[in-house]
């Protein structure tokens, strides 16, 4: 199913389909593992809007709630 | 071997240059301090070097320039620190592309971006220590022939590689490595399948406590138990060490020495007033009589220094074992409201250690807006060590009732004022984006020797302050300033602040050193209401004249008239303030 790394439930598993959002935060999440193929494993989000943390190639990597909402991802169960 | 048919990268110039370039984070301070014998700070989260620094290198008996550059993710700069970085490559003669070997899918994306740029380089696969660990096996012959330059394994911390890395540097030479930009990515991965081996491994305790620290219940209940854990290992080790060792070895070697040269200089006089100060009952007191010899270097040395030495301890301990990006992302959203992000907690920590290089790491920030609000918040409400260990020395009855009261005050101010400035200040804050390092227990050699660092750089800039902050105290009596000054702003110190005219004092040496400024109030005699308004008076009317100027060269003239307009008014309406709820609450 596609949804993006902010609406993808903590514990599940995804794979990255498509960086949508501004040049910089995408480059940035591009070099930092987070691009087209790679599967993610969404650890949390704080509240109220608060960061993202997921976990790709065994590292954590969080980002703001807007640039996780702008990184798509197809569910893989 | 590397390939033989490739050009050989000599030395042409004069003075030969070599470059560490590397992702943040990948332990180029280390292999800089570790090559030049130079120490700088490193330290477990991305962006500790902002600016570069550079150093000096012996290169088969000969001497050549290393620089630390910032940490960057790509060639194509995404922010300022990485626009340094790539305009210094045009600089180097050599490239040390270091890289962590526990990650080196997503570092060969520099590295094959640098072989692209035909530099001459060599490979550091730094953290090579915890590749074993995290069950990766790297072929680095094997690594070696694909890049085509030299791969040498180093673990930086331990010192092990190190040499190899520098006999490396010889056979240093531009990389052979071509390819299309969209088929970047697709080149890694197919060399990292060749090279690299990864063993299926359970999660660590390491890593399962990483997942804990950010999880949105779990994570900030932690952090509190840590906040709590810091704070009672600083408040125990620096008044331990101030009970047990400072306090005792001051009265024993050194009061009977300034006793015998105050009677040897006839216990008064401009001259003994000034080397001793004035005696308490016939006595000198290191507290209170305020001689340069006496209160000067008591107050740096026994009184300050081992509040520093525990908070710096506690710091080195949290910055090395990956922690603070973690408490980073728990407050980002709260920050966010402060027109801050998660990270810029950093500088707020350390500069409750020293708002010096509180104010240095405000560089991070990104837009003209955070580092404005950031440097006001700063400036406002984030008391110093020196600062606290004074007030804690102060208040040693009431230490509970009137730290929390000071805390308490600062800590409101600082979500008030930035939600306000966040509001009416212009620009954006960005959201973060943030490469969260694995949990490392930290190396004691490493601690131990930051901690020594930040100890020697506090006593060469503290204590020639603190002096000069006596000396002027004395003057300013001598000349009867204070009493010009105690009658001029009687309104506002007496008045609006309930507190003793002479404390107008405290408030004009608190422009040089807080710590004198405490120490001012000693002899006032004054109740717990008096010493919480003065604590946190003194904390916001103005920082340091030392974070002053850094304050000033970075934020411009415009803001930083602005900042201190907002602090003089915050300072004093707050104080008032606090004067009045006190009073009213009966005490
Ligand atoms: N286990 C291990 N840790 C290391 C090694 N080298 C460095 N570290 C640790 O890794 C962390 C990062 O090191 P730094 O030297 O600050 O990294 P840097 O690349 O200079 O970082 P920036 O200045 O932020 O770009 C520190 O906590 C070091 O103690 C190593 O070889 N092995």
């Amino acid at each position: 199913m596609r949804t993006n790394l902010a609406d993808l439930p903590a514990g599940k598993t995804a794979v990255v389909v498509g960086l949508h959002g501004g040049y910089g935060a995408m480059r940035k999440l591009d070099a930092m593992g987070v691009r087209p193929g790679k599967k993610a494993l969404k650890l949390s989000s704080q509240f109220m809007g608060g960061p993202v943390t997921v976990l790709i190639d065994g590292r954590q990597v969080a980002m703001g709630r807007g640039i996780a909402r702008r990184v798509l991802v197809d569910t893989t169960d | 071997m590397p390939r033989s048919n490739s050009p050989e990268g000599e030395a042409k110039g004069a003075v030969f240059r070599v470059l560490l370039m590397g992702n943040p984070n990948v332990g180029k301070s280390a292999v800089f301090s570790r090559l030049t014998g130079a120490h700088v700070i490193a330290s477990n989260y991305p962006g500790t070097t902002v600016s570069f620094s550079e150093g000096l290198m012996e290169l088969d008996g000969q001497q050549c320039t290393l620089i630390d550059v910032p940490g960057t993710y790509t060639l194509e700069p995404l922010s300022p620190a990485e626009q340094v970085a790539v305009d210094m490559l045009e600089e180097g003669d050599v490239v040390v592309n270091v890289v962590d070997a526990t990650n080196l899918e997503r570092n060969l994306n520099l590295t094959v971006q640098l072989l692209k740029r035909k530099v001459p380089m060599v490979v550091a696969l730094n953290m090579w220590d915890e590749t074993l660990e995290h069950g990766i096996n790297i072929a680095v012959e094997g690594l070696q022939e694909r890049l085509g330059v030299p791969v040498v394994p180093t673990c930086a911390i331990s010192g092990e590689g190190m040499k190899d890395l520098q006999q490396s540097l010889k056979r240093a030479r531009p990389g052979v490595l071509t390819y299309e930009e969209d088929e970047r990515w697709h080149l890694i991965g197919d060399i990292i399948e060749q090279v690299q081996q990864v063993d299926h491994r359970h999660p660590t305790i390491g890593q399962r406590l990483s997942h804990a620290t950010v999880h949105p219940v779990i994570g900030p209940l932690l952090a509190l138990v840590m906040l709590t854990v810091s704070f009672g290992v600083v408040r125990f080790v620096g008044e331990g060490l101030i009970g047990h060792v400072a306090e005792p070895l001051c009265n024993w070697l050194w009061l009977p020495v300034m006793q015998g040269l105050s009677d040897l200089l006839g216990s008064s006089g401009f001259i003994h007033d000034l080397l001793v100060g004035q005696l308490v009952d016939g006595q000198v007191s290191f507290g209170e009589s305020f001689g340069v010899l006496t209160t000067g270097l008591y107050i740096p040395v026994a009184a300050v220094l081992p509040y520093v030495f525990a908070f710096y301890l506690v710091v080195g301990v949290l910055e090395d074992s990956g922690y603070l990006p973690r408490l980073g992302v728990l407050v980002d959203n709260v920050m966010h409201r402060l027109g801050l992000h998660g990270l810029s907690i950093v500088p707020m920590m350390l500069g409750l250690g020293c708002n010096v290089p509180g104010a240095l790491a405000l560089r991070v920030l990104e837009t003209r807006k955070e580092r404005f609000i950031g440097a006001t918040l700063l400036a406002i409400c984030v008391p110093c060590m020196a600062q606290l260990a004074m007030i804690a020395g102060l208040l040693r009855e009431h230490v509970v009732e009137g730290f929390l009261a000071v805390f308490g005050t600062l800590f409101l101010l600082w979500i008030c004022l930035g939600v306000a400035m966040n509001r009416f200040t212009r620009g954006a804050t960005p959201e973060i984006v943030l490469d969260i390092p694995p949990y490392r227990l930290p190396y004691w050699r490493a601690l131990l020797q930051k901690l020594s660092m930040r100890m020697k750089r506090f006593l060469r800039e503290a204590v020639p302050y603190v002096l000069l902050g006596v000396l002027v105290v004395n003057l300013l009596y001598t000349f009867g300033v204070i009493g010009f000054f105690g009658k001029l702003f009687t309104p506002v110190i007496t008045r609006l602040l309930g507190l003793p005219p002479e404390a107008v004092g405290a408030l004009l040496v608190g422009f040089l050193r807080k710590d004198v400024a405490v120490g001012m109030l000693a002899p006032l005699g004054l109740s717990l209401r008096q010493l919480v308004v003065a604590s946190v008076v003194l904390t916001a009317y103005f920082p340091c004249a030392a974070t002053f100027v850094i304050l000033f060269r970075d934020l411009g003239l415009r803001d930083m008239v602005k900042s201190s307009i907002i602090r003089v008014v915050v300072a004093f309406s707050v104080g008032g303030l606090l004067n009045f709820m006190m009073t009213g609450l009966g005490l």
